[in-house]
């Protein structure tokens, strides 16, 4: 009884102490990203060749001003809003319901789930780099359920209805059982998850690519892919232009998730149980907790996340299963990590996320500057998050050390690192 | 009580080894008989190919990344530090290495060295240099090491097809036209099958060299001692007058530099960089995790399996030559990871050093 007492209190201590400084430290791991991805493109401007210079800095030129790459970067994400060049700066024929600002959400709505699925196994002291694999059989079964139950069903409004949620469930059960996997093998084999998980993302890769390739897939097709699902079984984009491949359901839906598992985190007793073996392992087997069992579930949990981030993923997106599925489970650990592995975190870090890589495409179209850009600042920002102590120092020495008491009025543990 | 610990471990680690050596053995001498017994079934072909000497030619040079990350992985990880940066090191050595030697001109020499070495040389020091960012991030701002070593891939793997791009306007970078190419030793390169060893890229060589070399420093020297005990005991260490710090920067450092020289021999060994999706590096560096988890920190085992992982991707790549037998190469690449799934949940866990990703603080104020 006052093991789980001291645990609990332990737990409050930490979580309180920690929630403002770690959204100042992913305030600031962005700052920092930003600002050496700012060098590097200076650099990368120095490499390439071009007729006039984008910007002069000591009497150099450079074939690509950072400045303007971010500007261009946010503008696309949002579809243009400000006329960058152009005094009048705010473009009248804006419209929030664009297709740039569709991409933008969409690929927020993929991250939340994959966020989401990351931010579940660290909660609970797991390294589940998993997602990604979770993914994509995840996917996968949703896009086969999908084909094959289709023909069952009444087409149009109603069998949309009973198919989508359906297939998004079998998703998640199979994910579900795939990050299950690594769970037992950690409970009951004592293997280290890390290598565990990403051992099975690629014999996913590798076992979706084989089932599509020689059973499953389009006989119409020279891609590796599922045969499309009828357009009734997906998720349409409901206000926004069709190409942008976002539904605003899918967000709902996401977010909704968002509350639940917040939900269950924070007000449940597994939720407990989960936290504590995350963070006190020794107290939490003292407190009662079956920590086999809690690894298992939670594992399971997490799969089952990632594997509605690829049900989302052929629903919305593709409408179908195709090889080379993009890395959204190694971009939800960025998330995740940014969000200090707060649900509600997620939400904002993941429109972060989202921003940049839809208005990647607008820097390459604009600037020049390639796409993988934001490949480099998801690196970037995971490494300055992952080093508290650094900015402990930087704080120290130029005498600017966040204080916990006093800084604890910017709004606690919501939002705050959405820049 | 410390001689019986010591005596269990040994203990344990023999069991594990001889299990392991059981179990490849058996596998080979049951391929073998059925090879014999059905000499025009799978089982003779596959014994064919098993026996044939380009497939132990491609065999040696198929382990050369995976070995040198994973003799690089040991050094970090016996010294204490995790890194699963590994990957990272290889793409990042692999593109620097190409690039460098585009810049200089693969024609060049420079002070009597061809272009290509120089490039194999830069590839080295840029996995050094990224190492040593990874040491800074680990050591001395104690960020989470496992965190910080996917942040060490996950730039590399931004980083490299980015500059691609930017040079070259594609992922891929243009072929270099030349290669590392093969050293041949006269007479010895006539040998039947064993003749592979003596006709072979010049990183096989040094593969060769560096596996009986690490585990010589690693077990025979004042430095091995030192990095053994800052990965088990760095208390103990301190106490004996030995900077902790200073010997995991060292394993660190030392675990770029190897795996540079695995990164940059594969891809001027094939005279090309490859940018896309996971890059041409495709995983090595985690399968270079496992083969030194499967080896038991020990590196003749990491290579032995490392040359086991390669050995089958080999005999796989001409198993597909053989009609009839069109087995997806897909499902046949998942073996190494499979293997390793089924060695760690039935052999159990190999022992990782005790002190192994945990920070090491020596009381006193080290700023």
């Amino acid at each position: 009884m006052s093991a789980v007492e001291n645990a609990k209190a332990v737990l409050r201590r930490l979580t309180a102490a920690s929630a403002t400084e770690r959204i100042l430290i992913s305030f600031a791991a962005l700052v920092m990203a930003v600002l050496v991805g700012a060098v590097i493109i200076l650099v990368s401007g120095r490499i390439t060749t071009c007729q006039t210079a984008a910007t002069t800095l000591f009497g150099t030129g450079f074939c690509y001003d950072p400045v303007e790459v971010y500007l261009v970067l946010f503008n696309g994400a949002l579809g243009e809003p400000f006329l960058l060049n152009d005094p009048a700066l705010f473009n009248p024929n804006w419209n929030p319901l664009n297709f740039g600002f569709a991409l933008t959400l969409k690929e927020t709505t993929l991250l939340i789930f994959t966020g989401l699925s990351v931010a579940v196994s660290f909660r609970a002291g797991l390294f589940n780099i998993g997602t990604q694999g979770q993914l994509v059989l995840g996917g996968l079964a949703t896009a086969l359920f999908s084909f094959f139950v289709a023909p069952l069903l009444p087409s149009g409004l109603v069998g949309g209805l009973i198919l989508i949620p359906l297939a998004i469930v079998v998703g998640a059960l199979v994910g579900g059982l795939y990050g299950a996997i690594p769970g037992a093998l950690k409970a009951y084999a004592d293997a280290n998850e890390v290598i565990t998980t990403i051992m099975l993302n690629f014999i996913a890769a590798q076992i979706a690519f084989v089932l599509v390739s020689e059973f499953f897939g389009n006989p119409d097709s020279q891609v590796v892919e599922t045969t499309p699902i009828p357009d009734w079984a997906t998720l349409l984009p409901v206000a926004f232009p069709q190409g942008g491949d976002f539904s605003i359901l899918a967000l709902a839906f996401g977010l909704a998730l968002v509350v639940a598992v917040w939900f269950l985190l924070e007000q449940t007793s597994f939720g407990y149980d989960l936290r504590t073996s995350g963070e006190q392992p020794e107290a939490a087997e003292y407190g009662g907790v079956d920590a086999k069992r809690t690894t298992v579930t939670s594992m399971f949990l997490s799969g089952a996340l990632g594997g509605m981030g690829g049900a989302i993923w052929v629903l919305m997106v593709m409408g179908k299963w195709q090889a080379g599925v993009p890395a959204l489970g190694f971009d939800g650990i960025t998330v995740s990590i940014l969000a200090g592995n707060n649900p509600f975190g997620v939400v904002p870090a993941a429109l972060l996320f989202g921003t940049l890589k839809s208005g990647s495409l607008a820097v390459q179209f604009g600037t020049g500057v390639p796409k993988q850009l934001v490949g480099v600042l998801r690196g970037l920002i995971i490494l300055f998050v992952a080093m508290p102590e650094f900015f402990r120092m930087l704080g120290s020495t130029i005498d600017l050390e966040p204080d916990r008491e006093t800084v604890a009025t910017d709004g606690g543990r919501l939002g705050g690192d959405d820049e | 009580m410390s001689t019986t610990t010591t005596d269990r471990l040994r203990d344990t680690e023999l069991s594990y080894r001889a299990t392991l050596a059981g179990g490849a053995l058996s596998v080979f001498l049951l391929i073998a008989l059925l090879g014999l017994a059905f000499p025009g079934s799978i089982w003779g072909n596959f014994l064919t190919i098993l026996t044939s000497r380009s497939t132990l030619s491609s065999a040696l040079r198929l382990s050369v990344p995976i070995t040198f990350a994973a003799l690089g992985g040991i050094f970090s990880e016996k010294a204490g530090v995790v890194n699963i940066g590994l990957e990272g090191l290889l793409i990042i050595s692999a593109f620097t290495a190409v690039i460098t030697t585009a810049v200089v001109g693969p024609e060049m020499t420079v002070l009597g060295l061809p272009a290509i070495w120089i490039g194999f040389f830069a590839g080295i020091l840029s996995s050094v240099l990224f190492s040593a960012l990874f040491a800074v991030v680990c050591i001395r701002f104690k960020a989470d090491q496992i965190i910080a070593g996917l942040a060490v891939w996950l730039i590399a793997l931004g980083l490299a097809p980015f500059a691609a791009t930017v040079y070259y306007g594609g992922v891929n970078t243009d072929n270099l036209g030349t290669t590392l190419g093969t050293w041949t030793i006269p007479v010895l390169s006539d040998i039947p099958f064993f003749g592979a060893f003596f006709d072979a890229d010049p990183a096989v060589y040094m593969m060769l060299v560096a596996v009986p070399a690490s585990w010589y420093v690693l077990n025979r020297t004042a430095f091995g001692r030192h990095v053994r005990a800052s990965g088990e005991n760095p208390k103990a260490l301190d106490t004996v007058g030995v900077d902790v710090s200073r010997v995991r920067y060292a394993g660190v450092l030392l675990s770029g530099f190897l795996a540079g020289i695995g990164g940059s021999a594969l891809s001027l060994g094939l005279g090309q960089f490859v940018g896309n999706n996971q890059t041409m590096v495709n995983g090595k560096g985690f399968i270079a995790i496992v083969a030194y988890l499967f080896g038991n920190y020990n590196p003749i085992g990491a290579f032995g399996a490392s040359f086991l992982f390669a050995g089958l991707e080999a005999a796989q790549i001409r198993l597909q030559q053989v009609p009839g037998y069109a087995i997806p190469d897909s499902l046949i690449q998942t073996i190494p990871y499979v293997t390793v799934l089924v060695i760690l949940a039935l052999v159990g866990r190999t022992r990782i050093p005790e002190a192994a990703g945990e920070h090491y603080d020596t009381g006193d104020d080290n700023r």
